[in-house]
Order: structure tokens, then C-alpha cells, then sequence
């Protein structure tokens, strides 16, 4: 038994209010089933989407502040090529001392040389990628290493012949042994094994200019030892046909002194961006340069995902409104229902907007526990379904909670019992007492 | 004495489609404070439709209805819920008391409705009321589980429950047999003893008789209007 003693007129018209659905709680816990499984949708397909997202903006994300000129071969050199074999294109060691003019804003600046290239040790062979670079690229591409350490300025300096193995050329050229301190074979000289990476998951082909890259294959020497070694010439056998090419830098990555989440550092990323692809306008006319900045695709990403976010909240809010049709057809029923009811009340001194009050915090009460229960469930998919997720298929499933995704559907919960509960409540108050009260 | 109630000149028609039906065809009739009148007459004579209008749930079409010298025909839907909830008890034929509620919740159903705050005062006189008709073993039945009398005694309670100065009682014993109906007649001649002005509709002389007053209606207008000597003399004597 409820004590009647001091409470509030909300209090009590909430009790109440829970005492005439608990009479009737299969047909309230069905006629909220929509309201549950809406507010679990917003709160798990948010979580999820963000999850998603999430993962691929990391991706980008480790790109930050980075500028990245890369040479491309000019697609219309007919004039040159059908005369000279070797194509001579690309950035120079020029460009690389330019790109330091830009002052204090560029924090490093990684030159990379890349070809293709066979390394052998002993008997074994493998075709990799040779890249000539210095000791700045590990940070520049957060490059962990499973043993040993990375090329170093020093190493740089000196020319010396040290490498550093991707972890798929180091499986297979020392499936046995541990690679570091044995030397191999890259294009007639010895290089001395310093350090291998661990295995580096291949970049997503994100779209714009940065093509899916498998790092795993490639041979890291310093970048002097390369020009030295290597020279700028270099000759490519495909198909029968040989021609080389006369590339001096392959790649330059700058990194620009930035925060990348303030707008400040977004917009001083893209105006050096700008400021490279106007100077590399002025000095290679014949266009064999591109200028990746990964802050746009960053920020297309995040375009991206807000209207990822938008649809996710449409589809939930569709099945939001539809649970809302739900409540309303209920409480149409039982304000028909319950009509001698109204009668007794009206008779008994109830204004119309007692009435009216009555049913809508009805209304509401159902809504706000079908929210809440949504949450309970929602938290419960979000935390419970990866896992499941990783046990049956192997696969990650990424969720990420946002707090505001509870708030917001636990409010539009209540805003649904709100404007679906109106109509009915009206209903039951216009109802003429004396007929009300005649009601069966 | 003065008139607690007074209707002077009442009509009221109701609109079916294109007919108009005249129910009451000028009524004018005064009710003394701490009368007992059974109303009474056959169907269509029009004393429901009376009743509803002495009950506020009804409002006339021509005439006036002064209750305490109050106009109250011209009002508003709110004022006249606020006439019902501080002037006026009901008693129906189907007891009507609310099947989610307890015998005490039931009685202090009225006092929500005149905005008073439920506290230990408000608990304790419904508990008092509900011992007063004889159910203070009850207070935590729920109406489904008292038969038909221990129901209508509740309604008798929650009737009283805003000292009401008009109680209106239609047909109090059409549902219960002869011998709860002559409790329930004990009992609000117990009331009117008290105090208390009743209207009761009923069609039963029988039951008629325990008034003090009786009148009857025929097609909208009183028919004959008689005062129960017996009645008078019994109590005197």
C-alpha cells in the first residue's frame, strides 16, 4: 500500500499515472516496444557509426600536418619519351632546399627516393621497394620497429651502407634467423641489416591522390647513401622493355608546425599547402608533381561522418516517430476505454486540464521508461555485441559511446509521449461528462 | 428558510439532426437547505436531464439555476467543475468509483480535484469517512473486491468527503437488492438528519418514500409536488 502522506502533485499524479499502466502492462510494455527499440537504435547505430569513422580518421589522423609532394610521371611527355628512354621528371634536390625557405612553420622535412629493387641474402631474393630517406621518416610515419633501431642522421652523413627491412622482406630473406647484423645484397653493394619494422597494416585507399601502399615490402637506407650509390638514374625492366627513369626525389613529406584541431592550424596547414603547389607551379612546368595535404581528406572525412551521423539519427528518429504512432494508438484505445473513467472525474470536480494532464503523464511515463529501457538496451549492444562480434567472425567491430546520443534520445523519448499524448489526452477531456458517465 | 437551490423558468432542448426535442418545458422549483426530495417520474420525463443540470454537468438552454444565490447557468466548464468539486457530492447508480483505486484513494478522490495537498489530515478524515459507512476494516480494498452495498457506502463517503452542501444521488439503490437498498436509505437519511440536502432520483416508491419531499415529472414539467407527512410526523413524533 502507497502511503498518501506528504508528496507532491507531480509525484503523485506520477504514481497514479503508473498504477493505471501497471493494470494494463502488457499492452503499456507492448505499446512502448517501438519507443525501446528506437532509443537502443540511435544510442548502438551511433555508437557504431562513430566507431567506424572513428577508425578511419585515425588513419588520416597520423598524417595530421602533413604536406605531401610527390613526383608523377607527366602523362603527355610524348616529345621526350619517344626520343630518350629515360624519362627524366620529378622534384628536385632544389625543391627539397626551397621547401626550407618557408621558414619556422615546416618542422621537418622527410626527402624519400623509391624504386623497385631486388635484396638478396645468400640464395633468397626478394622484389621490394628500395626507400632512400632519412631518420625523420620513422616519426613522420609513426614507424614502430620489432628489432633493432631506425636509419639515423649519422648514418645519413656517413653514407653508410645500413637498411632497415619492411617485416615482409625480413620473413622471407631470414625466415630462421634474426636479420639484424647480417648483411645484404641491394643493387651490387652489401648493406648491413641495423633494424626491422614491425608489420605496418597497409593504408587504406582512402581516395584523393594516396593510393592502398603495402609498406611490409620495403628496404629503408638513408637517403645520401641512396643518391650515392644509386645515383639519379634508374632502370626499369617491364615486359620485355626496359626505360628508366631520372627521378631525383621521389616523395617529400613536410611537416607543418601546427595543431590540427584548432581551425588556426587547419588553415595554416592549407595556406603552406597552397603556397607549395604555387611555387612547384612556377618551377616544373611540365606538371610532374602532385601535392597530397591528408588535412583535406581529413576534413572530407569528417563531412563524411556528420552525414553518416545525420542519416543514422534519421533512420532512428523514423522508428522513433513510428513508436510514437505506437503510444498514440494505445492511448486513443484507452481514453475510449477508459471514458466512464473521465465521466467519474469530470463529475467528481476535474477540470478539462486535469484530464488533459492525466493521460499525457501517462503518455509520457510510458515513453520516458521506453527510453530508458532503450538505453539499457542500447548500452548493452554497444558493449556486449563486439565482442560477440570478434568471437564469431574474427572481425573488429569499432563502437564508440557518445553520451549525448543517451541524452538526446532519452529527451526525444519523452518529447514523443508529449506530442503523441496530446492528442488523446484532448480527446478524453472534450468528452461531454453526462455521456461519459452513461459509457459502458 | 432560504433556498439553497432554485430554478426558475428552465428549459432545456436538445438538437437531434433537425428535430429539437423540448426535455424541459420551464421548470421552476426551490429546494430548501436540509431537504430530502425524490425526484421522480417516467423515462423522457425529463428528470435525469434535471439532475445533470442540478449537477453541473449540464447547462440550460433558457433559465436560470441558482445555487446558494449563485447563478450558476452562465458559467464557464472550469467554474463549473469548481461548483461540483466544492459544493456538490454524487452518488450514482453504479457506484462509479474508480476500479484502480483503494477504498481510502477513492474518497480522497474529490480533494485532488480541489487542489488540496493529501497529508496525514486529509488521510485520517477519509479514514474517518469510510469507518463512518461502516468499511474501516476495508480501507485497502479495491472496489472489485466489495460487493455491491459495502461499494455504494464507499460512494457515500466520497460524496462526503468535500462537505458538500448539495448531494445529489441518482437511483442510490437500482443495483442492490431490497434489503441493502433500506441501509443505504438508513444511511442517507442518517445524512439528512445530519444536516445534508438530498436529491434522489429514483422510480421506486418505495424508496421515494423515505424522503421528505417527493416530486414528479411528466414531460418536462412537475406533474405533482407532495410532501411526505408520514415521514414528517415520524420524525417528529
Amino acid at each position: 500500500m502507497r502511503s498518501l502522506l506528504p508528496g507532491t502533485k507531480l509525484r503523485r499524479s506520477l504514481a497514479l499515472a503508473v498504477r493505471s499502466l501497471w493494470l494494463r502492462k502488457l499492452r503499456a510494455a507492448l505499446s512502448v516496444l517501438g519507443i525501446v527499440i528506437g532509443t537502443s537504435a540511435v544510442i548502438a547505430l551511433m555508437a557504431f557509426g562513430k566507431g567506424s569513422m572513428q577508425d578511419a580518421l585515425n588513419d588520416i589522423k597520423k598524417q595530421g600536418t602533413n604536406i605531401i609532394v610527390r613526383s608523377v610521371k607527366p602523362s603527355d611527355d610524348s616529345s621526350t619519351s619517344s626520343r630518350a628512354f629515360v624519362a627524366a621528371y620529378g622534384l628536385k634536390q632544389s625543391d627539397l632546399e626551397r621547401f626550407s625557405t618557408f621558414g619556422d612553420s615546416i618542422s621537418r622535412v622527410v626527402p624519400m627516393r623509391v624504386f623497385a629493387s631486388e635484396v638478396r641474402y645468400l640464395e633468397r631474393m626478394y622484389n621490394g621497394r628500395l626507400v632512400g630517406t632519412t631518420a625523420e621518416y620513422a616519426d613522420v610515419n609513426n614507424l614502430v620497429l620489432a628489432r633493432g633501431r631506425f636509419l639515423t642522421d649519422e648514418d645519413d652523413r656517413n653514407l653508410s651502407n645500413t637498411c632497415v627491412l619492411g617485416a615482409g622482406v625480413a620473413d622471407k630473406l631470414f625466415p630462421f634467423e634474426d636479420p639484424v647484423g647480417k648483411s645484404v645484397q641491394l643493387r651490387g653493394h652489401r648493406f648491413l641489416v641495423v633494424g626491422v619494422t614491425a608489420d605496418r597494416t597497409p593504408t587504406g585507399g582512402t581516395g584523393g591522390s594516396q593510393a592502398v601502399e603495402d609498406f611490409n615490402g620495403d628496404i629503408y637506407i638513408p637517403f645520401n647513401t641512396c643518391r650515392a650509390r644509386v645515383g639519379e638514374t634508374v632502370l626499369i625492366r617491364s615486359a620485355g622493355s626496359r626505360s628508366g627513369e631520372r627521378v631525383q626525389l621521389s616523395q617529400v613529406v613536410l611537416t607543418i608546425d601546427a595543431d590540427f584541431e584548432t581551425s588556426e592550424g587547419r588553415q595554416k596547414v592549407k595556406a603552406l599547402g597552397e603556397a607549395v603547389k604555387q611555387m612547384l607551379r612556377e618551377d616544373h612546368p611540365k606538371d610532374d608533381w602532385a601535392v597530397t595535404v591528408p588535412l583535406d581528406r581529413l576534413e572530407d572525412a569528417e563531412i563524411q561522418q556528420e552525414r553518416f551521423t545525420r542519416l543514422l539519427v534519421l533512420i532512428a528518429s523514423i522508428s522513433l516517430f513510428v513508436g510514437g504512432i505506437g503510444i498514440m494508438n494505445i492511448m486513443l484505445a484507452t481514453v475510449t476505454e477508459r471514458t466512464r473513467e473521465v465521466g467519474i472525474r469530470r463529475a467528481l470536480g476535474a477540470k478539462r486540464k486535469d484530464i488533459v494532464m492525466q493521460f499525457l503523464v501517462e503518455a509520457v511515463v510510458q515513453t520516458t521508461v521506453g527510453g530508458l529501457a532503450g538505453v539499457v538496451v542500447g548500452l548493452a549492444t554497444v558493449f556486449g555485441v563486439p565482442p560477440l562480434w570478434k568471437l564469431v567472425t574474427g572481425a573488429n567491430l569499432p563502437a564508440v559511446l557518445s553520451y549525448w546520443s543517451i541524452l538526446l534520445s532519452v529527451g526525444v523519448s519523452v518529447l514523443v509521449g508529449v506530442v503523441f499524448g496530446l492528442y488523446p489526452a484532448w480527446r478524453a477531456a472534450r468528452l461531454d461528462p453526462i455521456e461519459a458517465l452513461r459509457h459502458t | 428558510m432560504p433556498a439553497l437551490v432554485r430554478v426558475v423558468d428552465l428549459v432545456k432542448d436538445y438538437h437531434m439532426g433537425d428535430v429539437t426535442v423540448n426535455v424541459l418545458k420551464g421548470l421552476t422549483l426551490s429546494f430548501e437547505e436540509g431537504d430530502f426530495v425524490a425526484l421522480m417520474g417516467p423515462s423522457g420525463s425529463g428528470k435525469s436531464t434535471l439532475m445533470n443540470i442540478l449537477g453541473c454537468l449540464d447547462r440550460p438552454t433558457r433559465g436560470h439555476y441558482y445555487l446558494r444565490n449563485r447563478d450558476v447557468s452562465g458559467m464557464t466548464d472550469d467554474e463549473l467543475s469548481e461548483v461540483r468539486s466544492g459544493y456538490l457530492g454524487f452518488i450514482f447508480q453504479a457506484y462509479n468509483l474508480l476500479p484502480q483505486y483503494t477504498v481510502v484513494e477513492n474518497i480522497e478522490l474529490p480533494l485532488v480535484y480541489q487542489g488540496i495537498p493529501l497529508d496525514a489530515t486529509t488521510k485520517a478524515r477519509c479514514v474517518a469517512l469510510a469507518e463512518m459507512v461502516g468499511l474501516g476494516e476495508r480501507l485497502d480494498h479495491r472496489p472489485l473486491q466489495l460487493s455491491g452495498g459495502q461499494q455504494q457506502r464507499v460512494a457515500i463517503a466520497r460524496s462526503l468527503v468535500n462537505d458538500p452542501q448539495l448531494i445529489l444521488a441518482d437511483e442510490p439503490t437500482g443495483n442492490l437488492d431490497s434489503r441493502t437498498s433500506v441501509e443505504i436509505m438508513q444511511m442517507l437519511t442518517g445524512l439528512n438528519r445530519a444536516g445534508k440536502t438530498i436529491i434522489m432520483v429514483t422510480h421506486e416508491n418505495d424508496i421515494a418514500e423515505w424522503a421528505r419531499r417527493v416530486i414528479r415529472l411528466r414531460d418536462g414539467r412537475v406533474e405533482s409536488d407532495v410532501r411526505n407527512d408520514t415521514k414528517a410526523l415520524a420524525e417528529v413524533g
